[in-house]
């Protein structure tokens, strides 16, 4: 049951409580006062009677003398000499009053009593119709309460659900409105939360920009010196290493340019299939690598796309090193229609990286080797830039699954 | 070559010579513009990043006078300083950090281009010149006059020209201009081929080459 429903039900019956007490009392007052009128009526009547037997013997208004029906309470009450009044129970409730007159006598009155009359009727069906209407007017109300509170608490959940899934300039304090409670003071720590990750994303995207442009120059230097070095196996190394650290420099730069969101596709009409096939290619020869290191499979016809097709390239890249490199060969690339899948025969992604996606620097993956993480984080960047969407997962043997799906073709451009 | 990193512009120049070719260097701006008015060269590499005046407005300054071709060393992660260059005039760039292997390849195709190619024959029709609307092309004298005034091109743009001119009505995607004009085997930037483009059309007419949306340009009869 939501938060409206509760709330609604908890009022309805602490209300209805309520009433209900409140009728008991009122009724029993209005019961109590209704005796006490009757008793002081029919004491009334037998003082009257009293003095008129006391003058001329004769019993008035119905008393009778020594009657028998008598309660015994009643006579023993006032055998002493007092005047007093009994009521006799229900159901058929008669309302007593008696003196003790000359001669030992007893003169008593005896009046019906009805526990309920037209007027006690006419309360109670009052009480009822009040009762039940405040109860569902206050069950209305609550419910309505209710539902806005629960409406903006909603509204905060709808915008942690945006901040989680990367919007971080959702704000939540707008979502729930103005007010001074509870909930806006939820928001606003919501909001205060997300502006700190805010800073915190501001300031690792800063450092990898910085980084990368301050590493830069040295490393362009370095790069172009090491060139210059005489033939041999010492100046290879170093060549080898001062180009692993271009590389990656490269890599960072790329993120950086991710980060400040100047990326935009340059689209172009591609047969998606004979393309993957021509990257795999051209990557074979990049990379030295052997025919049955990477195999292509074309399922269907093949699909034209329009696309940036250095950005699939570079996915594509990206996806298979990262295969070969921490997964085991061969690597498979299956294209169907608009979807891309790459599969490798290794472990597998590790568990977070298929929960978060890619994050920089942050390989961890001790079942898949070291690495620093940025070929696959740039692989997500160039995939955001085309629209289209990129996923790991497990393949059914155990292996690491990359799936790429291009956007629907939009319309506008033929 | 206009380098600020002594590192760099000793070891590219180091680099650069070993492949045969004669490099100056200047370290700024002002000292580019010098020596480029006293030795003419055949063609400029231009670091973005320079101090005191910066390598856009020297390449906008060598513009003025000159065709000769101009790659520009951008900063990678730095986009604006690519169109900002290629608008001021650059036919190619190459980023920072640059792979030797890529400069030497970049500075031999703008090069080829400045220089008549003698692989590509001369069209066997007529005398060689053809017209497009108000537009001559002259394949012998490799000049191109708009109501019979001539314009200056740039050998990029005289090449990117030749290449419509081969396939008068076709549509060339950016992918393959970027191969036949600029020598990329595969990649490229997209950005060169529009950013020219502008240039050529604001010389021969903005409305003979046309944009085919999705596809790439094409030349109007």
């Amino acid at each position: 049951m939501g938060l409206r429903g509760k709330l609604g039900l908890i009022f309805l019956l602490v209300s209805a409580l309520a009433i209900l007490v409140l009728c008991v009392a009122v009724y029993t007052q209005a019961q109590s006062a209704r005796l006490d009128r009757t008793r002081s009526f029919a004491d009334e009547r037998i003082q009257l009677a009293a003095q008129s037997y006391d003058t001329n013997d004769v019993p008035v208004f119905g008393a009778k003398l020594d009657d028998p029906d008598l309660p015994p309470q009643l006579r023993d009450a006032v055998l002493e000499g007092n005047r007093a009044t009994f009521k006799t129970g229900s159901p058929h409730a008669k309302m007593w009053a008696a003196v003790a007159v000359k001669d030992g006598k007893i003169l008593s009155i005896e009046q019906d009593y009805e526990t309920s009359d037209d007027s006690m009727k006419a309360l109670q069906r009052a009480l009822l119709l009040g009762g039940i209407g405040t109860v569902a007017l206050v069950a209305l109300v609550s419910v309505i309460l209710a539902g806005s509170l629960s409406k903006r608490i909603v509204a905060v959940a709808g915008t942690a659900r945006r901040i989680a899934a990367g919007d971080l300039d959702a704000s939540a304090a707008e979502a729930v409105g103005k007010g001074k409670d509870e909930v806006q003071s939820l928001a606003t720590a919501l909001d205060t939360m997300a502006s700190s990750l805010r800073g915190q994303l501001e300031a690792e995207r800063r450092f990898t920009a910085d980084v990368a442009h301050d590493l830069r120059t040295p490393v362009t230097g370095l790069t172009t010196a090491a060139e210059l070095l005489p033939p041999g196996r010492p100046s290879e190394l170093v060549r080898d290493r001062a180009k692993v650290l271009r590389r990656l420099v490269e890599d960072l730069l790329e993120i950086a340019r991710f980060d400040s969101g100047v990326e935009q596709a340059d689209l172009e009409l591609v047969g998606l299939g004979a393309f993957v096939g021509s990257a795999v290619g051209r990557l074979r020869m990049q990379q030295a690598l052997a025919p049955d290191d990477v195999i292509v499979h074309q399922l269907g016809t093949d699909e034209t796309v329009s696309t940036d097709s250095r950005r699939i390239e570079r996915i594509l890249a990206n996806l298979i090193v990262n295969g070969l490199r921490h997964g085991k060969p061969p690597v498979e690339v299956t294209v169907s229609g608009r979807t891309v899948e790459v599969v490798d025969h290794g472990n597998g992604y590790p568990e977070e990286l298929i929960a978060e996606g890619p994050r920089r620097f942050r390989s961890g993956m001790a079942e898949r080797g070291v690495g620093h993480g940025l070929g696959l984080t740039i692989a997500a960047g160039h995939a955001k830039v085309l629209g289209a969407d990129l996923t790991f997962g497990a393949a059914p043997g155990g292996g690491a699954l990359a799936r790429l799906v291009l956007p629907a073709e939009p319309e506008t451009h033929l | 070559m206009v380098e600020d990193d002594a590192v760099i512009r000793e070891a590219t120049q180091l680099t650069l010579e070993r492949h045969g070719y004669d490099v100056t260097t200047a370290e700024d701006g002002l000292e580019a513009i010098e020596r480029f008015e006293k030795i003419q060269p055949d063609v400029v590499m231009l670091d973005i990043m320079l101090p005191g005046l910066d390598g856009i407005s020297v390449c906008r300054r060598i513009r003025e006078a000159s065709t000769v071709p101009i790659v520009m060393v951008s900063a990678r992660g730095d986009a604006l300083d690519v169109v900002l260059g290629l608008e001021a005039g650059a036919d190619d760039y190459v980023t920072k950090p640059f792979d030797t292997q890529v400069l030497v390849a970049r500075l031999r195709a703008v090069m080829r281009r400045a220089v008549s190619d003698p692989e590509r024959p001369a069209p066997a029709t007529g005398s060689g010149v053809e017209s497009f609307g108000d537009l001559e092309l002259d394949r012998e004298a490799l000049e191109v006059r708009r109501s019979g005034q001539t314009v200056q091109l740039t050998p990029t743009e005289l090449k990117l020209l030749i290449e419509f001119a081969n396939n008068p009505g076709v549509v060339l995607s950016r992918s393959t201009l970027l191969q036949r004009v600029w020598d990329y085997e595969w990649g490229g930037d997209g950005r060169l081929v529009d950013v020219h483009l502008q240039r050529l059309r604001t010389k021969i007419g903005a409305d003979r080459i046309e944009t085919v949306r999705g596809f790439g340009y094409k030349l109007r009869a």
